[in-house]
C-alpha cells in the first residue's frame, strides 16, 4: 500500500513536472507573440518554481534522474535492461513529439525560440525516468 | 518471445549462510537492490548471474533456481514425516 501511494505520489510530480515544463513553453510563445511580457514573466516565476520543486522531488530524491544518467559500467543486468527498455521507448516518444513540433513549425512558419530548443533538450533527458515512473510497479535504484 | 518465471530459493538460502543483501550483492557484482527483485521473483537472471549465485551458495544452479515452484518447508517436513511412518 504504502509503495503505491508513493509511486502516485512520484507519477503525480512527474505529471506536475512535465506540464509546468509544458505551460512556460507555451506562455512564452503567447507572450513573446501578443506582447504580454509583463504578464508572462509574472505567471513564469511560480511555473518556474512548481518546475523546479517537483524535479527535486519527482527526479532527484528517487534517484530516477541519477538511474537515468549513471554510466553503463555502473549498472548491473537488471538495471542495464530496464535503462534499455526505457530509453527505447523515451526515444519513440521524444521523436514522434519533436516531428509534430517541426511539422507545426514549418505549416505556421514560426521561428525557433531559446526557449523551445532548451525545453526541448531538458525533456530528452527527463524522458526515460518519465517512462520508468509510469510503467515500473515501484522504484528502487 | 515471453519469458517464463524464473523460482528460486535464494532468501531461504541467503538467510540459512546469514549473509546480507548487500554482501551477497558485493559478491555476485550487482546492485544491492537487484537482490530483492531477484528475492521477489520479479527479475530473471542471466545464466552468468545465476552460475555466480549458485558458487556463492556452493550448491548446483537446478537447486537454488527452477521452472516450477518449489515446495514449502512445511510441505517438505510434512511429506518426509508421512514417508518416515511408513
Amino acid at each position: 500500500m504504502k509503495t503505491t501511494q508513493s509511486m502516485t505520489s512520484i507519477r503525480l510530480g512527474v505529471l506536475l513536472s512535465m506540464l509546468s515544463l509544458i505551460a512556460i513553453v507555451v506562455l512564452f510563445e503567447l507572450g513573446i507573440r501578443l506582447e504580454w511580457i509583463a504578464l508572462m514573466l509574472i505567471i513564469e516565476i511560480p511555473l518556474l518554481l512548481t518546475l523546479l520543486i517537483s524535479f527535486i522531488l519527482s527526479f532527484m530524491r528517487t534517484g530516477l534522474w541519477k538511474f537515468t544518467h549513471k554510466p553503463i559500467k555502473d549498472l548491473d543486468e537488471r538495471e542495464l535492461e530496464l535503462a534499455s527498455k526505457s530509453l527505447r521507448t523515451a526515444y519513440s516518444l521524444f521523436a514522434i513529439l519533436v516531428l509534430c513540433i517541426l511539422l507545426v513549425i514549418a505549416v505556421f512558419n514560426i521561428a525557433v525560440s531559446i526557449i523551445l530548443a532548451v525545453s526541448l533538450i531538458f525533456l530528452a533527458h527527463l524522458m526515460p525516468g518519465i517512462v520508468i515512473a509510469f510503467t515500473e510497479k515501484s522504484l528502487r535504484f | 518471445m515471453e519469458n517464463r518465471k524464473i523460482y528460486n530459493r535464494m532468501m531461504i538460502l541467503r538467510k540459512e549462510k546469514g549473509i546480507s543483501r548487500v554482501e551477497l550483492a558485493e559478491r555476485i557484482g550487482v546492485n544491492f537492490q537487484t537482490i530483492g527483485y531477484l528475492e521477489r521473483e520479479e527479475y530473471n537472471p542471466s545464466l552468468d548471474l545465476a552460475f555466480r549465485i549458485a558458487e556463492v551458495f556452493e550448491l548446483p544452479v537446478d537447486v537454488i533456481f527452477s521452472t516450477n515452484p518449489f515446495q514449502s518447508i512445511s510441505q517438505i517436513l510434512k511429506e518426509r514425516s508421512m514417508e518416515e511412518e511408513r
